[in-house]
């Protein structure tokens, strides 16, 4: 049991929930500064989604301390705890217009009317739609909707930002601008926010912190970069970008690392692994070569396309298909070609392969 | 062929809005006949009829009991059947479709049947009090309404808007009282326009279940139909026409009609 740290703005600690019998957060610890942009990512079913809730006060949690800025609101309602919600369905209300929308908790905190109308201009300002303050709802399109609920959570000015699975509603091409945009809104506004999706993609451009969860669990909680080059679980791996992996039993082990023979041939891996324990070998295909190297394999070639600025070579290694990433103009290998490629020892990523069984 | 097709779905169409409509407009016409037999007012109009209504033997003891039931039945359906849709929707109790059929089945059931069989029930179960009886009977036709109009609008509404006000400061009451009844305020309208208006031209049910006393104002029509068949009566119906279109009118401007007919999406 930690204590929480004082100079948190927000902290979780300990926090874990039952739903009959399945755990849905499992003593989950979490600290954020004032400030900070992290995104829960994880598959459905994970507790990304519950862990917002807790935060928001609109689940309990069976243990554990939930403390934002200062103050212990682990039993508070949503209402006493300032926080800014943005829903996956945008949960705006129909019967108002947009102003009615954004002024909403502005109105009941009993704010004189001028300033309500002067914040409500502020919120709409900042997301480009103070021209559509008289418009109803159901006149806005699906990412103007999106900025009204962001409006709207920002004009009560939160201790805390969530969002809940905001952009997955949008387009492809609109999510994208979405994400680039609400980054550095938040980024302008000073605001501390957590994200849910299972959308790696948005996680990484979004958020100076990720955290991976998986089973109720935060199997890493790290910087984008961390997370992609040294992923803590082989779950983080397969989660967080493209990865190959091969799954072996370690036949030496000394001061070095291991060797780890594999179906496709023995790997050697940077970590000290047990005898005959099981293990799992994995690296980024774009650290894959078509040369010999220090994990050196030979593979047959099923497949090569081409994607303009890369190529991807897709590889039998003895039944194991493995994506090696080649720069856009190399001389791609002919399929049904028998190739060696290898990857440098420095990239050999390794998980215990009982992690997850 | 496929303008001759449209062409005859288009005559179908504005044959059966005149079919529909004409009689309310023969109706309409002849309420303002200076004559004292049903007749189109070719020589001349008059309102005589219509200062005759207030004359009618029994009259206003009708209107008001017409009204009061159709009112009283109105407001406890719409507490009790939006209850009732707030579980079936949301509740996940099993079998809750066979719940929502059943609920809505008085919808279905010939108004005779239902008159002939509530008469039995009351007198079996000894239930001789008229005004609530004739109260009870009406719950019976407006609450299927209700029900089901709040079951439609209940499944579309997005329960997460009540979270959305919690997270904004709203109390639950709150909640429930700034966004949920605001935000289905249209279906509310729709179902108490419905219901009020079914209880208060129902003639099959409440036939069975009035006494000399306690008569509702379609039952005091068709008697006065009987005893002097003058144009007072059509006067009557063209002022409950009237309100009617009144009504709908104002729930237009509110909700739209298109969304009232259940034509929309």
């Amino acid at each position: 049991m930690t204590a929480p740290d004082a100079g948190l703005h927000l902290s979780i600690s300990n926090v874990s929930k039952r739903f009959g019998a399945t755990t849905v957060l499992e003593d989950i610890h979490l600290g954020m500064a004032k400030g900070e942009l992290v995104t829960l990512l994880g598959p459905s079913g994970c507790g990304k989604t519950t862990l917002l809730r807790v935060v928001a006060g609109l689940t309990h949690p069976d243990t554990g301390r939930v403390e934002l800025a200062g103050r212990d609101i682990t039993r508070a309602p949503p209402y006493k705890r300032n926080v800014g919600v943005v829903f996956q369905s945008y949960a705006l209300f129909p019967h108002l217009d947009v102003a009615g929308n954004v002024g909403f908790g502005l109105k009941l905190r009993g704010l004189p009317k001028a300033d309500i109308a002067s914040a409500v201009h502020r919120a709409l300002s900042l997301v480009h739609l103070e021209r559509y303050a008289d418009r109803p709802i159901r006149a806005l399109s699906g990412g103007q909707q999106q900025r009204v609920a962001l409006a709207r959570a920002i004009a009560v000015e939160p201790s805390v930002i969530l969002f809940d699975e905001a952009l997955s509603a949008l387009d492809r091409k609109l999510r994208e601008a979405m994400q680039s945009e609400l980054r550095h809104l938040l980024t302008q506004i000073g605001a501390t926010a957590i994200f849910v999706t299972h959308d790696q993609e948005e996680a990484l451009t979004m958020s100076d912190r990720v955290a991976v969860m998986y089973k109720g669990r935060i199997d890493q909680l790290a910087d984008p970069r961390t997370l992609y080059d040294q992923p803590a679980t082989a779950f983080a791996l397969s989660f967080v970008g493209q990865s190959l992996s091969l799954k072996g039993k370690v036949v030496s082990s000394d001061a070095d690392g291991s060797v780890v023979e594999t179906s496709a041939g023995p790997l050697r891996v940077p970590r000290r692994f047990l005898r005959g324990s099981s293990v799992i070998v994995a690296t980024r295909p774009e650290h894959v070569t078509l040369t010999a190297g220090d994990n050196t394999l030979t593979g047959t070639v099923v497949g090569a396309t081409f994607q303009g600025s890369r190529s991807l070579v897709e590889i039998d290694a003895a039944g194991t298909r493995l994506t090696a990433e080649m720069p856009g103009r190399c001389t791609l290998p002919e399929r049904g070609e028998t190739v060696i490629f290898s990857w440098p020892l420095s990239e050999t990523l390794s998980f215990s392969g009982e992690e997850h069984a | 062929m496929k303008q001759l097709a449209i062409i005859v779905s288009w005559a179908a169409a504005v044959f059966a809005c005149l079919f529909l409509l004409a009689p309310l407009v023969v109706i309409a016409a002849a309420s303002f006949s200076p004559t004292p037999v049903f007749d189109l007012p070719t020589g001349g109009a008059s309102l005589r009829w219509y200062s005759r209504i207030g004359t009618l033997d029994g009259f206003w003891p009708a209107l008001w009991l017409s009204v009061e039931i159709a009112v009283l039945s109105t407001l406890i359906s719409l507490v009790v059947g939006t209850l009732a849709a707030i579980a079936i929707t949301r509740g996940k109790l099993p079998g809750s479709e066979i719940l929502a059929a059943a609920l809505v089945s008085p919808l279905m059931m010939p108004g005779l049947v239902l008159g002939i069989g509530l008469l039995q029930y009351y007198r079996s179960v000894g239930f001789t009090a008229s005004w609530s009886g004739l109260l009870l009977a009406h719950l019976v036709i407006t609450l299927p309404y209700v029900a089901r109009t709040m079951i439609a609008g209940l499944s579309r509404f997005d329960f997460t808007l009540i979270e959305a006000g919690l997270t904004l400061g709203c109390t639950w009451p709150q909640s429930i009282v700034r966004v949920m009844i605001p935000a289905l305020a249209p279906s509310f309208l729709i179902a108490s326009l419905f219901s009020f208006l079914a209880s208060f031209d129902n003639y099959p049910v409440s036939i069975f279940l009035t006494d000399v006393r306690t008569k509702t104002l379609p039952i005091k029509m068709l008697q006065y139909i009987e005893e002097a068949p003058d144009p007072t009566i059509a006067a009557l119906s063209t002022i409950i026409l009237a309100g009617t279109v009144a009504l709908l009118l104002i729930a237009d401007r509110a909700v739209g009609l298109s969304r009232m007919a259940g034509t929309a999406e």
